[in-house]
């Protein structure tokens, strides 16, 4: 066996191709991103454990990931939060794990998207796996797992390849065979899904840019959304009384040591916002959440400066305006009194 | 630590350096490489390195004594300690909740209403392989098999040897312990040879098992109905694809990385799914264990020496502790006892209507060995007897109305990939990878090699574990 030989050929032709992919995404158009993963979660999950009564944390689903820019909030408080909220997540297991896991009490800002605050306390159900997910990925991490992902993080910054999109934007090699379609044996219904955000280190999330640009991208997305409205419309009504029961008796938990929680939603348009307000009404689910928890509570409808903002794909805010938002329900939330544990405020 | 992760390549790089770098001498580079050795095992969980160092010290303290100790009975007690301590790990960490639902189960039928409480332990990784392996030092020990370790480091390093610590091969002391006592230095063929094994493996985990047959075995097992007649044997011929490219994966990083320290570590797998019949599959398939069980536990039961009933005993119960080996589950006896039986069915066969076999009903058995391995791994695969039930139903078309939950093209996939897997099994049964390539041009094992390594970068393993690791 002429071995060398062969290792040389390898490595050339290694290398050759590995480039030509490389070259041929960005041709695409494609840039280095990051996967919002467990281990990225994880990360920030970490620093709680030393955060102070100063400190804020983030919590809700994507409307948070996407609206509530770091810089802008750390502009206006002098503190950068720390982004936990989760893709179509409840926000109730995260809640539950900082209540009841760690030491914490400063500031917790609870985003409530009502069709995933209300959804349910069952651990199958994916609004409260997915979190859930997240949370039980950063109890059993291993050093193994944390060296891993700071390993992966400059390799995921420079090649574009290394995306971790999935669906319709997905080019790992599982993503482009599921792309591949013969005949019609089993029908998906689900209309093809874009990755409309990019996310940095420390989870400030921003929409794409062609969100806001292309309307039959944001189109594509809105589709799923009502996708997603049929099947829930079609499946398990809300369980209000599980999930306020649930939150109610953490809330008062953390209120117990000091903490400070702030309850926040945020804007919705077109057809989403109709399907929200027929199924998850705002005075049976949101005004009653308010009433019930006695806590400082934000509703973008209220404020004659957000409630006419308008979402591209109908629930999220592009990145200009989501920095509108913050700077915007930050200056509401300061003026009134709603920081009460921020010592410099 | 994972072979296919990014703090494993880190940590082989630098291992390497250290292990060919002037820095130490032999006894030097031994302690370096059983020091890499728990750095490997305990960046998965840190404490539960105080496992393999009881276990060291344990089999270390009784070889000692075996070596000196003329009494039969004082032996026979250092060996019934060292069994103690190592199958009682194995029963604390592995089965206890199985012997505790058990327990609760036949109490309650008689209406005690006991409720145990599950303690939910965590389960050593790999404490099935080194266990296993400990113990064959102690058994060769107490019969006289194998010469005690000349020192301490080197057993330790037995025990501990990274590349096969968590799932095996699992080497006899007489094959691994003496590699230990001269400098081991790789040559640059095997250097190169080993890291070609590694790709190799890394290739039939990340992109065979990993990224093309995963995703169709846990949409099959994990869904909640009864399915059609392909869904269902797809679901299973996929798994019986990932399963074998898994762990021969495994294997075969292992041997890739202990030829690149100059280490040699026996064949684990060699074309199983090519066998002819279960005699030949056992040796094929995870042959360091079958080996292992069959030195250890089928020939001290009594073996072929004492009549048919009790080598048909003798075989059932090997293969049934075998079944358990895998997993603290009923369904894992069930898989050893439908192997039992197959291997019982064979010599009954062998006896009463024996036949030569030729190259034409050779390639027709290889085939009918094959399909019947795919329905022992229903009861393997299945997390609960319903779900393998429901499936046996269906690859037996019983179940013509089951659902239809995997698309044209995964049912293509996987009959393509599990077909020329066959086909490349049957092929390369009486040879070997090295053999092969030693025939192949360089260009052309040049191109090979980056089209697997091509395939592992832009397949993006998410760094799953390898499923014997539970084992």
């Amino acid at each position: 066996m002429q071995l060398k030989q062969t290792l040389i050929i390898a490595f050339a032709l290694s290398v050759i191709s590995i480039t030509a992919w490389e070259l041929f995404w960005r041709s695409q158009g494609l840039y280095p991103t990051l996967d919002d993963n467990e281990a990225l979660w994880a990360m920030q999950r970490s620093r709680v454990e030393t955060a102070t009564s100063n400190d804020m944390l983030l919590m809700g689903s994507s409307r948070v990931l996407f609206d509530i820019q770091l810089n802008e909030w750390e502009a206006q408080t002098g503190i950068r939060p720390i982004q936990l909220a989760s893709v179509g997540s409840s926000p109730l297991p995260i809640f539950h794990d900082v209540v009841n896991n760690t030491k914490f009490n400063g500031t917790i800002l609870v985003g409530v998207t009502p069709g995933l605050f209300f959804s349910t306390t069952s651990p199958k159900a994916q609004p409260w796996q997915w979190p859930q997910t997240k949370v039980d990925y950063y109890k059993k991490r291993t050093y193994a797992q944390i060296s891993n992902h700071l390993l992966s993080l400059p390799l995921q910054k420079n090649l574009a390849f290394l995306s971790d999109d999935q669906g319709v934007d997905g080019i790992k090699l599982k993503e482009l065979l599921g792309k591949i379609n013969v005949g019609n044996r089993v029908i998906d219904s689900m209309p093809p899904f874009h990755e409309f955000g990019e996310i940095a280190q420390d989870r400030n999330n921003v929409m794409k840019q062609i969100t806001v640009t292309d309307t039959a991208y944001a189109n594509s997305i809105i589709k799923v959304w009502q996708f997603f409205m049929k099947k829930a419309a079609s499946g398990p009504p809300p369980d209000k009384i599980s999930t306020m029961a649930f939150f109610l008796k953490d809330l008062k938990t953390f209120k117990a040591r000091g903490g400070n929680t702030i309850l926040v939603r945020s804007p919705s348009s077109g057809s989403l916002r109709f399907g929200e307000n027929m199924g998850v009404p705002r005075v049976k689910f949101w005004d009653d959440l308010v009433k019930q928890s006695n806590l400082k509570a934000y509703h973008f409808e209220d404020y004659d400066q957000l409630k006419d903002l308008k979402c591209p794909e109908e629930s999220h805010l592009s990145a200009k305006d989501a920095r509108y938002f913050t700077t915007e329900l930050v200056k509401i939330m300061k003026a009134d009194g709603a920081f009460s544990n921020l010592k410099t405020n | 630590m994972l072979f296919n992760s990014l703090s494993f390549i880190v940590f082989l790089i630098i291992v390497l350096a250290l292990y060919y770098s002037k820095l130490f001498n032999w006894t030097g580079k031994k302690r370096m490489l059983l020091f890499a050795s728990y750095v490997f095992y305990g960046l998965w969980n840190p404490p539960l390195v105080i496992l393999l160092w009881i276990s060291t010290g344990v089999d270390w303290i009784t070889g000692k004594k075996l070596a000196t100790e003329e009494n039969q009975r004082k032996r026979k007690l250092w060996l019934l300690l060292s069994m103690c301590v190592n199958l009682g790990f194995l029963g604390f960490f592995k089965y206890r909740d199985f012997l505790l639902d058990n327990f609760t189960t036949v109490v309650n039928t008689y209406g005690y209403g006991y409720q145990s409480q599950p303690m939910d332990i965590i389960l050593p990784m790999g404490i099935s392989f080194y266990t296993f392996q400990t113990m064959s030092y102690t058994i060769d020990m107490y019969l006289k098999r194998t010469e005690r370790a000349k020192t301490f480091l080197d057993f330790a390093l037995y025990v501990t040897f990274f590349p096969q610590l968590v799932a095996g091969p699992i080497v006899r002391a007489g094959d691994l312990i003496t590699q230990f006592y001269e400098e081991k230095k790789a040559t640059v063929n095997q250097f190169i040879w080993g890291l070609f094994l590694l790709t190799l493996g890394l290739f039939q985990k990340v992109v065979m098992a990993d990224t093309l047959l995963s995703d169709t075995v846990d949409k099959v097992y994990s869904a909640d109905k009864v399915l059609n007649f392909w869904d269902a044997w797809m679901g299973t011929l996929a798994f019986s694809g990932q399963i074998f490219f898994d762990f021969a994966g495994y294997s075969t990083c292992a041997i890739g990385i202990a030829l690149m320290l100059g280490i040699i570590l026996p064949d684990n797998f060699k074309y199983p799914y090519a066998s002819l019949g279960f005699s030949d599959l056992w040796k094929r398939w995870h042959i360091t264990l079958s080996s292992w069980l069959r030195d250890y536990l089928y020939i001290p039961l009594g073996g072929n020496r004492h009549g048919i009933v009790r080598m048909y005993s003798a075989l059932m119960l090997t293969m049934l502790l075998g079944g358990l080996w895998h997993g603290a589950a009923w369904t894992f006896i069930v898989w050893g006892g439908l192997h039992g039986t197959y291997l019982i069915l064979e010599r009954l066969q062998r006896h009463y209507i024996p036949f030569k076999i030729t190259a034409w009903n050779g390639m027709f058995l290889a085939f009918t060995t094959f399909t019947c391995v795919n329905i022992t791994w229903v009861f393997f695969r299945a997390k609960e007897f319903k779900t393998a039930w429901n499936m046996i139903g269906s690859m037996f078309y019983l179940n013509p109305e089951g659902a239809k939950i995997l698309g044209s093209f995964d049912i293509l996939k996987v009959g393509i990939i599990i077909g020329l897997l066959f086909i490349c099994h049957w092929f390369m049964r009486n040879t070997s990878v090295e053999a092969v390539s030693k025939k192949t041009h360089p260009w052309a094992l040049g191109a090979v090699w980056a089209a697997m390594f091509f395939l592992i970068a832009i397949a993006q393993g998410s760094g799953e574990q390898f499923i014997y690791f539970q084992f």
